[in-house]
């Protein structure tokens, strides 16, 4: 079986612990992302009873007596899983590490379990084995790529999951998602980068300015219009670090016509509930209907980000009125639809450099959005380079599963869980990779700043607000001149 | 030894048989009753169908794999797989007592193909308990059942290939003849309290993937209630 490992100098690195020696001895947890301090008394009892709860009120334990029937241990996963391929620890095995949850199951919530670890008095839950999960759970990328591999049809990525919300029941979660998810749900600001209203406005005010005086059209950013057919939910963090795919997303807006707002009463996508606890998730998915309820608005729009499209996508029928439940479109969908419906025209001749697409997994592992955003890119950039393999079977940016929002592991991010990915990038000899997720992108452009790789990362609608070519009627006269006129007589839509 | 083996061939097998097809039923059943149920509390009921009866499919017919990671593997397993389920299906022997007894017949194979398949799946079973033994991944993986399996399953193919094709003595025969029927019995009983259950449970697989991610509605409240958790700050 072939491994890919990373070198010793970068294993060093990678598993160099950050945390203080006395707050491992406190918290009696020995793992590379930081926790908020907790109640280490009793945890294997209290783990139990979260888990319990958990089972009684979801739909898991119908998944975890499947698997425990089926699984097969053939290490078939061991082959695709890129966290295994880097470091080569078994530990990594993704059917390695579903079993530390699955034993716990067997063990504790199924009759035979019961049986035999009440005759054989061995078996239990041990806060040994919690530290195991504590560390497992949080090295997935939680892709889901090892369950297209495997053969049985096992779902680690869900196991993971499940594994991340007990633990987070009990204290053990990632401090970086909390204190964010405190904020959005609890904090005055009430989004995951503490961003206030007033500076949002300045932002965007800013940034009309700025495309006023590049593309010389008003270029709007709508506030709080009622009535709306879109109500825009990027990931926060676009408005501090992705403003060109802001700007692109209401150009492409401008150029079609459609109504859209941003509100100020909730204005971020993002859901790390998604990544270590449903109850959370549903908190936020929530507010996001809430929000599009207050501003009446008729679908729910969410901007460059794989995780919160796909948590707006899925759970919003789940969480608020089953099938009478708002549409949720990603950015990506829409812009694809316009194109092809022939409302945005894009020059072929401004993104002159090798272009990749990285597909993020919440977009494409479950074959939802692939070939769209190629579609609309293919379209304007002539020199366009597939990376192998993508789609449905791409490798992770390393980042996923919340991962790229825990600074702490950078290191670890950037040479275990990035080691495929940056030997793909190399491998494209891309000049630019398209990531339409505010996670890939934070992760790839890390990456190849720690890999050494010369390559730009952006995101799709920032080439897009390179390309666009604006209609006449919109560009605007200054004393009775047109001033950056863009000559339209020999650019086509491909 | 002949009277033995007439009760084994006889009401035994009629007794194990008849476990198996029970306790497949029977956590068939549970898997769909759960997956039922499931579905019923999940708070959004549309289903992803075409994604899961492609991916299914694929499981059926195993095609891609062989392109994809580890394929010598893969290779392996899928013949070995089709071995198990085509030869003790289609052998004429096996054909003609299910004729003598209950009445019934299919089309067999031809007696060459069956000699070549029995022989690959020995070999192939072999390769697979040798590369759980070798592989450092699969051996860590592996649990006391997993060798034992091949191991048993292995037994009726080599014992049946010894009676069908070997010169040997009467006495052999019918001892080697017990071998073959009692493994082949054990096989059918165990097959529906252990991870051989695949064999009706794994087409489902992609469905209870699809129904696990859809959720209850207001698992926060119910989660929080039973947790005494309600109101507490995050």
């Amino acid at each position: 079986m072939r491994t890919n490992k990373i070198s010793d100098e970068e294993r060093i690195k990678a598993f160099k612990l950050a945390k203080k020696p006395e707050v491992i001895e406190k918290q009696k947890l020995n793992v590379r992302y930081h926790v908020e301090d907790f109640d280490v008394n009793d945890r294997p009892r209290r783990f139990l009873e979260a888990f319990a709860a958990i089972l009684k009120h979801s739909n898991y334990r119908m998944a975890l007596d499947h698997y425990s029937r089926v699984v097969s241990r053939c290490a078939l996963c061991a082959t695709t899983c890129q966290i295994y391929q880097a470091t080569g620890d078994l530990e990594d095995i993704p059917c390695r590490r579903s079993e530390l949850l699955l034993n716990v199951y067997r063990r504790h919530f199924t009759l035979g379990g019961l049986l035999k670890g009440r005759i054989s008095g061995k078996d239990f839950l041990t806060d040994e084995k919690i530290q195991e999960m504590a560390d497992g759970f949080w090295n997935c990328t939680a892709c889901r790529r090892c369950t297209l591999e495997c053969p049985m049809g096992v779902d680690h990525g869900l196991i993971t999951h499940l594994g991340r919300y007990i633990l987070s029941e009990i204290g053990i979660a990632p401090r970086a998602l909390v204190v964010s998810t405190r904020e959005q749900l609890e904090g005055a600001s009430r989004n995951t980068s503490a961003i206030p209203i007033p500076a949002l406005k300045d932002t965007l005010e800013f940034l009309e300015d700025d495309m006023l005086e590049e593309k010389s059209v008003n270029i709007k950013f709508p506030i709080d219009v009622d009535g709306s057919d879109y109500v825009f939910f990027p990931a926060v963090s676009d408005f501090l670090m992705e403003a060109e795919t802001l700007m692109g997303i209401a150009a492409v807006f401008t150029a079609t016509g459609d109504s859209w707002t941003i509100g100020t009463g909730y204005y971020d996508g993002i859901n790390y509930g998604l990544f270590y606890n449903d109850r959370i998730m549903e908190r936020i998915i929530r507010n996001v209907d809430e929000e599009t309820d207050r501003l009446h608005g008729k679908n729910v729009l969410i901007g460059e980000c794989g995780h919160a499209s796909r948590t707006a996508k899925n759970f919003m029928p789940t969480f608020c009125g089953g099938k009478d439940a708002r549409c949720v479109v990603s950015i990506l969908e829409y812009t694809h639809k316009v194109w092809k419906e022939g409302k945005l025209k894009l020059d072929p001749n401004v993104v002159t450099e090798k272009v990749a697409y990285h597909d993020p997994c919440n977009f494409a592992r479950q074959r939802w959005i692939v070939n769209q955003p190629r579609e609309v890119l293919k379209s304007f950039c002539k020199n366009y380079v597939e990376m192998t393999p993508s789609g449905e079977n791409n490798i992770c940016c390393g980042g996923g599963g919340g991962t790229v929002s825990i600074d702490e592991i950078r290191p670890y991010r950037t040479t275990v869980g990035g080691k495929l990915k940056a030997d793909q990038i190399r491998k494209s000899g891309c000049d630019i990779l398209v990531a339409p997720c505010a996670n890939c992108k934070k992760q790839l452009r890390e990456l190849v700043e720690d890999q050494g790789i010369n390559c730009q990362v952006v995101g799709l609608h920032d080439l897009i607000y390179k390309a666009i070519i604006f209609d006449d009627s919109l560009i605007v006269k200054k004393e009775g001149l047109i001033f950056d006129k863009p000559d339209f007589s020999s650019k086509e839509e491909n | 030894m002949e009277s033995l083996l007439d009760f084994a061939r006889g009401p035994l097998f009629r007794l194990c048989f008849t476990i198996m097809i029970l306790g497949l039923a029977r956590i068939l059943s549970l898997d769909v009753w759960a997956i039922y149920k499931a579905y019923r509390k999940a708070g959004d009921k549309r289903m992803p169908w075409k994604l899961i009866l492609s991916r299914a499919w694929e499981w059926f017919f195993p095609v891609k794999r062989i392109s994809r990671n580890f394929q010598m593997y893969s290779v392996i397993s899928i013949l070995f797989h089709a071995g198990l389920i085509i030869v003790p299906l289609f052998l004429l022997a096996h054909i003609q007592l299910w004729k003598g007894s209950v009445g019934i017949s299919w089309i067999a194979l031809p007696y060459g193909w069956t000699f070549s398949l029995t022989i690959a799946t020995i070999v192939l079973a072999v390769s697979l308990f040798i590369g759980r033994l070798v592989i450092k991944q699969a051996r860590l993986l592996s649990r006391k059942q997993d060798y034992l399996w091949l191991l048993l399953l292995l037994l009726p193919f080599a014992t049946g290939f010894i009676c069908s094709n070997l010169n040997i003595s009467p006495q052999s025969y019918q001892f080697f003849m017990l071998i073959h029927v009692l493994s082949g019995e054990l096989i059918f009983i165990l097959i529906p309290f252990s991870k051989i259950a695949h064999c009706v449970l794994a087409p489902l697989s992609q469905v209870v993937c699809a129904v696990a991610w859809k959720f209850p509605p207001k698992t926060d409240d119910d989660i929080c209630t039973t947790l005494n958790k309600k109101g507490a700050p995050i």
